[in-house]
C-alpha cells in the first residue's frame, strides 16, 4: 500500500488568552491510500487537532505534513483552500451545514468552490443526495431534517469534489442509534468502493469498523 | 449554486435585518434625490424665467441683494422703488425699449395671489404670450390678463369680476400656459395698477431690451449715467440668483451626505453583526474549499448589494416624493419656481445613474473591514465557534 499523507514530527500548541495549550507533541503517522483509519481517545488529547491538520484547516507549529507529494505547511492559504476543495471531505459532529441553504444548495455550494459549473453541480448533487438516500429532500431546507439525514448531507457534501480523502469528526457522536447505522453503513460503502478514511470517535463500536485504530493521548500517538 | 445566489440567500437570510438595513441606505437616497430635485427644478426654472424676461437688461433701485433679483424673476411682490421721475430718465436713453413691472399682490377667496401692473401691448409682444381666450386689456381700464394655472385655480374666464383692492376688475383675456411663473400671475394695466395701488407712479423694476444686442454694456452706461438706479444684464442677474440657488443646493445635498454617511455605518454595523453571526457559516465555506479571497469577496458583495438595492428603491421613491413634496415647497414664494416645473424637478438618468452608483460605492466600502475582518477568520476557530 502507498502512503498518501505522512505526518512527521508534528507539535501544535494553541496560544489562548491565559496559557498556551498544547495539543499534539511530536506525533508521526502516515495513511495509506484505501484505508480506513479510525483516531481514538479521551476528548481535548488532539484527536479532531490531528484530523484538522490533515485536511489543512489549520497549520502545525513544528513538523511537516505531506499529503499527496506536497507538504501542507509550505502552502499558502489559497493553495489550501484549493487542497481542501479537491483533496479532502470534511464531515463534523454537528453537520455544519449551511441553515440558509436548501439540501442541493448545501451540496453544490461545496462544487461552486472547485469550479464546477452550475448545470454539473445540479446534476452531481442529485446523484450525491440520491445515494445517500435523500433525493426526495433535495429542496428541503437543511434546518427542516432530522440529525442522521443532516450527517448523510454532510456526507454527500464531503463526496461533492470527488476527494482523496474523507475526514470524519465525530461523524455518529450526535446520532441516535438507527441514524449512527446509516451513516456508518454509508461509509462502509465507501470504504468498499476504495476511498480513503480517517475517522475520529469515542465509540468501540464504531472504531471496531476500521483496519487501523490509533490512540491520541496527551498529544501523542499510539498504534 | 454560484456566488450571486449565495449572497442573495444570505443578504434574505435574515430578513428583520434586511429590511431595517434597507431603510437606512434609502432614506439616504431619497433625501438625495429629493434635494437633487428641488435644486435641478430651482435651476432650470430660473434658466427658463429668465429666458422669458425678454430683456437684456434690468433696471432696479440700487442696493438690491440676490433675494430681491429672485423675485424680479419669480414675479413676487416687490417693492415699488423706481420713482417716475427716475423712469422717464430711463426711457429718454436711445437704442433700448423699456418695460416697466409693478409687482403687487392681492386676495382671491382669502387666498394671496400675485399682481403685476404691465404695459399691457407691449408686454405681450415683448413676452411673445398668447392669448388663448378673450383679448389682450386696453390700458387704462379696470382689466385684467390672467395667467393659465391661475385662471385654472379660480375658475377664470373671459368677462368674469374679480375684486383687487376693493376695485371690481373684469377678466379681459387668458395667456396660454408658459410654463413660467407668469402662468401663477394677474397681469393688469400699468396705470390701473398705479392708481389702485397709489404708488404714485413708482413701479419695482424695468425690463430693457437693447436695440443691438452687441451694445448692451453701452446701453447699460447710458442707463446708469442718466438715473439714479442699478443695471443688470440679464446673464448678471440669472448668475447671480443662480449662486444663491446653489448655495441652497449646496446645504441640502449637505444634509443628504449626512443622510447616507449614516446609512453607509448602519452597513458597517450590519455586517459586523453578520461576520460574528455568521462566523460558524464562514468556518464552513472554509472548510469545503472557499479561500480568504473569496469570503472577502462575498461579504463585500453582499455589502454593495444593499447600496443597490437601497438604492433603486431609494431612487424610485425619491421620484415619487419629489413630486408629491413639490407643490408644497413651491408654495414658498423663493422656491416659488419649482411649482410649474414638476416634471423637471426629477433628475435626468445619466445623474439617477451616478446615484445608483454611488451608492453602491458607498454601501461597499463600508463593507470592506467587516469582509476584511469574515476573510481573516481562521477556518478552525471559525467552525469552532458555538
Amino acid at each position: 500500500m502507498n502512503s498518501i499523507m505522512k505526518v512527521q514530527g508534528v507539535h501544535k500548541t494553541y496560544n489562548g488568552r491565559s496559557v498556551p495549550t498544547t495539543a499534539l507533541r511530536g506525533v508521526n503517522l502516515e495513511i495509506e491510500a484505501g484505508s480506513f483509519t479510525c483516531l481514538v481517545g479521551p476528548s481535548g488529547h488532539g484527536k479532531s487537532t490531528l484530523l484538522h491538520l490533515l485536511g489543512g484547516l489549520d497549520r502545525p507549529c513544528e513538523g511537516s505534513i505531506e499529503a499527496f507529494g506536497q507538504r501542507l505547511e509550505h502552502m499558502s492559504d489559497a493553495e489550501l483552500a484549493r487542497f481542501r476543495a479537491h483533496k479532502v471531505g470534511f464531515v463534523f459532529q454537528f453537520f455544519n451545514l449551511l441553515k440558509g441553504l436548501t439540501v442541493a444548495e448545501n451540496v453544490e455550494v461545496a462544487m461552486m468552490f472547485a469550479g464546477l459549473p452550475a448545470k454539473e453541480q445540479s446534476k452531481r448533487a442529485a446523484e450525491l443526495l440520491e445515494s445517500v438516500g435523500l433525493g426526495d429532500k433535495m429542496k428541503a431546507r437543511a434546518n427542516e431534517l432530522s440529525g442522521g439525514q443532516m450527517q448523510r448531507v454532510a456526507i454527500a457534501r464531503a463526496l461533492a469534489n470527488d476527494p482523496d480523502v474523507l475526514l470524519l469528526d465525530e461523524p455518529t457522536g450526535n446520532l441516535d442509534t438507527v441514524s449512527e447505522g446509516e451513516v456508518l453503513g454509508i461509509l462502509d460503502e465507501l470504504h468498499r468502493q476504495g476511498r480513503t478514511i480517517v475517522m475520529v470517535t469515542h465509540g468501540a463500536e464504531v472504531a471496531a469498523r476500521a483496519q487501523r485504530i490509533v490512540e491520541v493521548r496527551d498529544g501523542r500517538v499510539s498504534v | 449554486m454560484n456566488d450571486f445566489r449565495l449572497i442573495m440567500r444570505n443578504l434574505f437570510g435574515s430578513r428583520s435585518r434586511f429590511a431595517l438595513t434597507l431603510v437606512g441606505i434609502t432614506l439616504g437616497i431619497t433625501a438625495l434625490v429629493v434635494m437633487i430635485s428641488l435644486g435641478t427644478g430651482l435651476r432650470t426654472q430660473i434658466d427658463k424665467q429668465a429666458s422669458d424676461l425678454g430683456a437684456n437688461l434690468v433696471v432696479t433701485p440700487k442696493g438690491w441683494c440676490a433675494y430681491e433679483q429672485v423675485k424680479v424673476l419669480s414675479g413676487n411682490q416687490l417693492p415699488d422703488a423706481i420713482p417716475p421721475e427716475e423712469l422717464v430718465k430711463i426711457e429718454a436713453v436711445e437704442g433700448i425699449e423699456t418695460l416697466p413691472y409693478l409687482t403687487v399682490g392681492s386676495a382671491i377667496e382669502n387666498e394671496p395671489v400675485p399682481v403685476t401692473g404691465i404695459l399691457m401691448a407691449d408686454t405681450v409682444e415683448m413676452k411673445r404670450w398668447s392669448v388663448e381666450k378673450g383679448d389682450v386689456p386696453t390700458d387704462g381700464t379696470p382689466t385684467i390678463l390672467a395667467g393659465s394655472s391661475i385662471a385654472e385655480s379660480f375658475d377664470l374666464a373671459p368677462g368674469d369680476p374679480v375684486t383687487l383692492r376693493g376695485v371690481e376688475f373684469t377678466v379681459a383675456g387668458l395667456i396660454a400656459e408658459t410654463g413660467t411663473r407668469d402662468d401663477a400671475v394677474l397681469f393688469i394695466p400699468l396705470d390701473v395698477a398705479h392708481e389702485v395701488y397709489e404708488t404714485d407712479g413708482r413701479v419695482s423694476f424695468v425690463a430693457i431690451k437693447v436695440d443691438d444686442v452687441s451694445k448692451v454694456d453701452l446701453a447699460a452706461q447710458r442707463i446708469s449715467d442718466a438715473a439714479n438706479v442699478a443695471v443688470v444684464s440679464d446673464k448678471q442677474l440669472l448668475a447671480s440668483v443662480l449662486s444663491v440657488v446653489d448655495s441652497v443646493g449646496t446645504t441640502l445635498r449637505i444634509i443628504a451626505a449626512v443622510a447616507i454617511l449614516t446609512a453607509a455605518f448602519g452597513i458597517v454595523n450590519t455586517m459586523l453583526m453578520a461576520t460574528f453571526e455568521r462566523r460558524r457559516d464562514i468556518g464552513i465555506l472554509k472548510s469545503i474549499g472557499s479561500s480568504n479571497a473569496r469570503i472577502f469577496r462575498l461579504f463585500l458583495f453582499e455589502a454593495g448589494a444593499y447600496g443597490f438595492i437601497g438604492g433603486v428603491v431609494g431612487l424610485i421613491v425619491g421620484v415619487i416624493a419629489s413630486r408629491l413634496i413639490t407643490p408644497y415647497i413651491a408654495s414658498n414664494e423663493f422656491t416659488a419656481f419649482v411649482g410649474s416645473a414638476t416634471v423637471d424637478a426629477i433628475p435626468p438618468f445619466s445623474q439617477m445613474g451616478l446615484i445608483l452608483l454611488g451608492s453602491v460605492v458607498v454601501a461597499a466600502v463600508a463593507g470592506v473591514y467587516p469582509a476584511m475582518r469574515a476573510a481573516r477568520l481562521t477556518p478552525v476557530e471559525a467552525i469552532s465557534y458555538e
